[in-house]
């Protein structure tokens, strides 16, 4: 005869949470929540949303505290059962926000992330031979690349900096295409290997004001604040277009990625100075917003999580037929239900 | 000659009882189970107790029955043996079955009926056994992964308190987990 005991309130909590935490699959989690009050409770007592969206991204550990946004009218929270009190209040905020995070995370729409670009460390002829150039697609056919400036040491670096599409992005891969300067020829100006990092503008940073790919580089660590670098992975001396997968898709909290480009490789046989130049860039990911949106606070570095909740799902522009690169996901998404009235779910498949 | 041909099987002898000493484990139900010291420091409890010297041959288990206890036991033997034939260094077993030799015996060692299975992880959490504790608490998500409310209420014997009105507007909150 099985014995009816309630586990979860019945072992230590400890253990319970450890138990609960092996769920990775936000659904499971929610459908935890809905079992009872008391397994609800336990849910948002201990913050397990929270911790399932850590695991995913360990990124979020900077978030100061998180906010809701336009807030659906007469839209009480179901504090079933449980005593209310500012405590629970931001508990039971945390539980519903990650619970949407968690969500989104299931639902995503891959495709280019990048908005502009901010500048590079070193260009020559500037402006034929920008970072500009690299936000135009590989199969225009057209000599059109970035290059940096020429030097003699092989081993001085260069990067490339980009805004996103949004100051709350998943990134999952990048994608970049060497210059190759002919067809037929074997000079090809890659890097020996590329590193990538991600993070925010110190203090107010008016875009606006920049040139776009300004031939003087702005000295990127007074600019900046790097919160994630990736591994350093090497790069094929070829000029194609090469993927770089994270090893985890990552959270980019600011909207603002870096392209490290480590040691020279190629030689111009006209000066014999070794350059860098790129042809494509791509950083495939997908933005969170409108849902989310974030502000950091200075000086911490830490952050405010917004979850706006007349914020759309994000729809998804149609793809264009002959997109160079990147990887179809058939998704499906929810449009996000507003005051108490449901919306029909819709599904919609991209194929390749 | 003799004499030193004595003092080697003496020194061969004391090797010997260095191996195989033995620990006295006693359930609440009265039953002595003997076991090598080794294995019953699998659990960090006991190896607290015997290192703090407070050992006296026995050690009483008050909250842990015969029944797990031998169970419990059986799970420490096989995962010492599994960890003296590797390499000294690797002593941290994922649950990746890849890396983990010992999967599938782990597997069915958790088949068995829910009161058991919680049971284990008392005496697990009791005697502070990491691979064991992780091993059960695992095994009792698995059984709510890809379930409904409904079944996981039905799988543990859980009241469902809420009222109707209620428990629709907790399921309205998160809609897009019940599609």
């Amino acid at each position: 005869m099985e014995v009816c005991i309630d586990f979860l309130n019945w072992l230590d909590p400890d253990i319970s949470v450890q138990i609960l935490m092996y769920l990775e699959d936000p659904s499971d989690l929610v459908h935890v929540s809905s079992v009872s009050r008391s397994w609800r409770d336990f849910v948002i007592a201990n913050g397990l949303f929270k911790h399932l969206c850590l695991r995913m991204f360990p990124q979020l550990s900077r978030v100061a505290r998180v906010m809701e946004l336009n807030k659906c009218r007469a839209k009480k929270p179901v504090e079933v059962g449980s005593s209310y009190s500012m405590e629970w209040e931001s508990l039971a905020r945390d539980h519903r926000v990650y619970a949407t995070l968690a969500q989104v995370c299931t639902s995503f729409i891959f495709e280019d992330c990048i908005s502009e670009a901010i500048s590079a460390s070193s260009t020559d002829h500037y402006p034929d031979e920008s970072i500009h150039n690299t936000l135009l697609p590989a199969y225009t056919w057209r000599a059109s690349y970035w290059s940096s400036e020429g030097q003699s040491n092989p081993a001085v670096p260069e990067t490339l900096i980009y805004k996103l599409k949004s100051e709350f992005c998943v990134i999952t891969e990048i994608n970049i295409c060497p210059f190759q300067q002919h067809l037929s020829s074997l000079h090809i100006y890659s890097s020996n290997s590329v590193r990538f990092r991600m993070g925010h503008p110190k203090g107010p940073y008016d875009l606006g004001s920049r040139h776009l790919g300004d031939s003087l580089p702005c000295n990127a660590d007074d600019t900046f604040i790097w919160t994630y670098t990736s591994p350093e992975f090497p790069m094929a001396q070829e000029g194609c277009l090469q993927n770089f997968r994270l090893p985890e898709p990552v959270l980019c909290i600011g909207g603002i990625l870096q392209i490290e480009l480590l040691g020279r490789v190629q030689r111009h046989e006209m000066d014999g100075l070794f350059y860098i130049c790129m042809s494509y860039v791509q950083v495939v990911g997908c933005s969170l917003s409108p849902t989310f949106c974030v502000e950091i606070l200075e000086p911490s570095g830490t952050f405010v999580l917004k979850n706006d909740m007349q914020g759309k799902s994000y729809t998804p522009p149609s793809l264009p037929k002959n997109e160079a690169q990147g990887n179809k996901y058939a998704v499906e998404f929810i449009d996000e239900y507003e005051s108490g009235e449901e919306e029909d779910e819709a599904e919609v498949e991209y194929a390749l | 000659m003799a004499s030193s041909s004595t003092s080697v099987v003496v020194s061969n002898k004391e090797k010997e009882n260095k191996n195989t000493k033995k620990v006295t484990l006693k359930s609440s139900d009265g039953e002595s189970f003997e076991v090598d010291e080794s294995v019953a420091m699998e659990s960090q409890t006991i190896k607290h107790i015997i290192e703090d010297g407070c050992a006296n041959n026995e050690i009483p288990l008050p909250n842990v029955t015969s029944g797990i206890l031998s169970r419990v036991i059986e799970y420490c033997k096989k995962h010492k043996e599994a960890a003296g034939e590797s390499e000294p260094s690797v002593t941290s077993y994922t649950s990746n079955s890849t890396t983990n030799p010992l999967t599938e015996w782990d597997t069915e060692f958790v088949k068995v009926d829910q009161n058991t299975l919680f049971d284990l992880i008392l005496a697990a959490n009791y005697l502070d056994i990491k691979g064991l504790l992780d091993l059960t608490c695992k095994t009792v998500a698995d059984m709510m992964k890809g379930k409904t409310p409904q079944e996981i209420r039905e799988t543990f014997h859980i009241k469902n308190d809420y009222t109707p009105e209620e428990e629709a507007e907790v399921r309205k909150e998160n809609q897009w987990a019940f599609e």
